[in-house]
């Protein structure tokens, strides 16, 4: 597939990335975590765990406080982030709020991308961007402002304008956050089917236990608490653990206390970071 | 892969029509220069086969690219029909193919002369009554004040009335001293031809003082408050917030415009008197520099302003501070939504200030004339 560097370098390779915001403590410290080809891996975490901020950091948004990022096997800040914006035209990211260009129409927005950086024909660039409205399942909708279209289909289409460059890697922010249950789980669906038929790899922020279930082959869990990951490994699996309490609060939907075995005031017992594989 | 380097088209005529074999990568990289032979002119019912098995590789983006120029060739009246693409790549093709048959919505019709014209007069006698009622609102709102003002909240007032109003003074000064030096300096030209140098005292005080500091101080607060009042409620519009301050049973008017407007009104008339002192003020650095003492200057401009003109002064500035955050509030609070309304908004609100203030100026010369004042 075009837009990788090699076929042999993993999508994203993070090492001992540590994220920080200005001169503040450090949110999160000394990360590793790699995301295989054609995987949907998961950055979960509660809110305020620090995924968007990871997200920012390995999306080459923020400098990293200290560690590196790869991307395709590049080295997102070699050379002072010289060549970020090569790295950069090999990934797509959805935002949390979509993102999308609010003065063009559907159709413009996910030409755009096309128009700057390849040298494909208009008639070309005008398939394309129909062809990736209507995989997402917004054919019909091309000519439409994205202030008249709803929350899920803006996402949708920012799935498409992700698609623009046919990267082999996709960051999503919080997918389905603030969608019904209907639209999230055929936006869980479409991009099962995009991991599958593409072979995109899929970064994937979320809180939302029934798509992570639905779709995530691999995940960290982050925790601010211990500052790092608590847990890593296929979610199904990490939901049976019952150790330690966070990750098994976490995936059972319980508060903490509970998971820590009923009432709080039993001997405030230090979260361990545990691992799967 | 890079640059689309590797694909390969060639074109091969048979008994039958025509064959393109493709090989190599068909990705986005491949220019559109690599495409110039596939057939796409006098069809004539040909069949045009496309041979996929050469390929190595194919994305969604080389995927519309066959299919655009496949749609082209149909076009000119050939019979497209493509071939088996390798084993792994099968699957690409085909949900590429799938959504592109899926796809197909024409372009919204242009709207006509009539239609636009009738919509806009429509826009416009909606926005008239909006404009209205606001007034309307406004007003009430403001005589409830005045008889109960426990009941306005003026700890907003005054944090307005700091933003908008103290912050601004410096700017409205520093205009108002320059006009000031200006007028001075253009009239004193003149004058001194006919030794009445001193008259240019009387000139820059009924000038600045009827006239230009209530016009600087309000040109100054509509493109600086003004504009920030429409920016602000546009945005609180734009964020729902003003439909959360109506569903709570209150009203807009009174909990966001009020302030703003009062905080104007009590604030446009100080801002005014700086701007006419500044304005004087500078006059007279002009006349020193003359030779005048800046003592007699100063007694000449003051005294040749009535205690009416004084009045006149006093009196437009609070009308424009209440003109000006009015329309600023109601711009912000008529704002559309979507993303470019907030912008919209503010520059709706600057304009319609400076047009209201120019017309409300002019009517009130044309008013103080008549009335001999
Ligand atoms: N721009 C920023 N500047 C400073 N701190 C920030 C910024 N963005 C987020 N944070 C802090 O970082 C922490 C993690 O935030 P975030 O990454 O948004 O969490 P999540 O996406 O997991 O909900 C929070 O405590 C938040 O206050
Ligand atoms: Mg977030």
């Amino acid at each position: 597939m075009s837009g990788t560097f090699d076929g042999q370098a993993p999508p994203v390779e993070v090492r001992d990335l540590t994220v920080a915001y200005g001169e503040a403590p450090p949110i999160l410290e000394k990360i590793n975590f790699r995301i295989r080809a054609g995987e949907i891996f998961g950055i979960l975490g509660g809110s305020g765990s620090g995924k968007s901020s990871v997200l920012r950091n390995v999306i080459g948004l923020v400098r990293p406080r200290a560690g590196r990022v790869f991307i395709f096997g590049q080295d997102l800040w070699a050379d002072d982030g010289g060549h970020l914006n090569d790295c950069r035209r090999c990934f797509g990211v959805m935002y949390q709020a979509g993102a999308l260009f609010g003065s063009m129409n559907l159709l413009e927005n996910v030409s755009m991308p096309m128009r700057e950086f390849t040298d494909m024909s208009a008639e070309a660039i005008e398939t394309a961007a129909r062809l990736k409205l209507s995989l997402v399942g917004l054919s019909g909708y091309e000519y439409y402002m994205p202030a008249r279209i709803s929350g899920g289909m803006q996402k949708r289409a920012a799935i498409a304008r992700a698609l623009a460059l046919d990267p082999g890697l996709i960051f999503l922010d919080e997918p389905s956050a603030g969608l019904d249950p209907i639209t999230s789980a055929g936006l869980d669906q479409l991009i099962k089917t995009l991991a599958k038929n593409l072979g995109l790899a899929f970064g994937v922020v979320t809180h939302e236990l029934g798509s992570v279930m639905n779709i995530v082959d691999r995940a960290i869990l982050l925790d601010k608490e211990i500052k790092g990951i608590v847990a890593e490994g296929d979610p199904r699996e990490l939901a049976r653990r019952s150790e330690p309490p966070y990750v098994a609060a976490f995936f059972n939907r319980q508060s903490l206390e509970k998971a820590k075995g009923e009432g709080p005031a039993e001997g405030g017992s230090k979260r361990r970071p545990g691992r799967i594989e | 892969m890079k640059d689309g380097e590797g694909f390969n088209l060639k074109l091969e005529k048979g008994r039958g029509g025509l064959t393109v074999h493709l090989s190599g990568p068909l990705t986005v990289d491949v220019r559109r220069a690599a495409w110039e032979d596939f057939p796409a002119s006098d069809g004539q019912g040909q069949s045009l086969l496309v041979n996929l098995s050469g390929l190595s590789a194919l994305d969604l983006n080389g995927s519309a690219q066959l299919l655009s120029a496949g749609a082209k060739s149909g076009q000119a009246g050939f019979k497209v029909e493509y071939g088996q693409a390798p084993q792994d790549l099968t699957a690409i093709f085909e949900l590429a193919r799938e959504a592109l048959e899926r796809a197909a919505a024409e372009p919204p019709a242009p709207v006509g002369f009539f239609e636009e014209l009738g919509r806009k007069i429509k826009e416009t006698q909606k926005d008239l009554v909006v404009l209205i009622t606001f007034a309307g609102e406004l007003m009430a709102e403001l005589l409830r004040g005045f008889r109960r003002p426990s009941q306005i909240r003026w700890n907003s007032v005054l944090s307005v009335a700091e933003i908008a109003g103290v912050n601004a003074a410096p700017i409205v000064s520093l205009v108002s001293f320059l006009v000031g030096l200006i007028i001075a300096f253009q009239s004193a030209m003149a004058l001194s031809q006919f030794g009445m140098t001193i008259y240019v005292a009387d000139m820059v005080g009924i000038a600045v003082i009827r006239e230009l500091g209530p016009l600087i101080a309000a040109i100054v607060l509509a493109g600086r408050s003004g504009s920030a009042f429409s920016a602000e409620l546009g945005a609180m519009k734009a964020a729902e917030e003003v439909d959360a301050i109506t569903t709570m049973g209150l009203s807009p008017v009174r909990e966001l415009a009020l302030p703003r407007v009062l905080a104007s009104i009590l604030t446009t008339p100080l801002i005014t008197m700086i701007a006419c002192f500044a304005g004087v003020f500078g006059g007279g650095l002009v006349l020193t520099a003359m030779d005048f003492s800046l003592l007699i200057y100063w007694q000449r401009a003051i005294n040749f302003v009535s205690p009416a003109t004084f009045y006149i002064c006093v009196g437009k500035s609070f009308l424009f501070g209440l003109v000006v955050a009015a329309i600023g509030c109601q711009r912000g609070l008529a704002a559309g939504d979507g993303p470019g309304a907030v912008g919209q908004a503010t520059t709706s609100g600057v304009v319609s200030n400076i047009v209201a203030i120019a017309v409300l100026d002019s009517l009130l010369a044309v008013l103080f004339y008549v009335w001999n004042i």
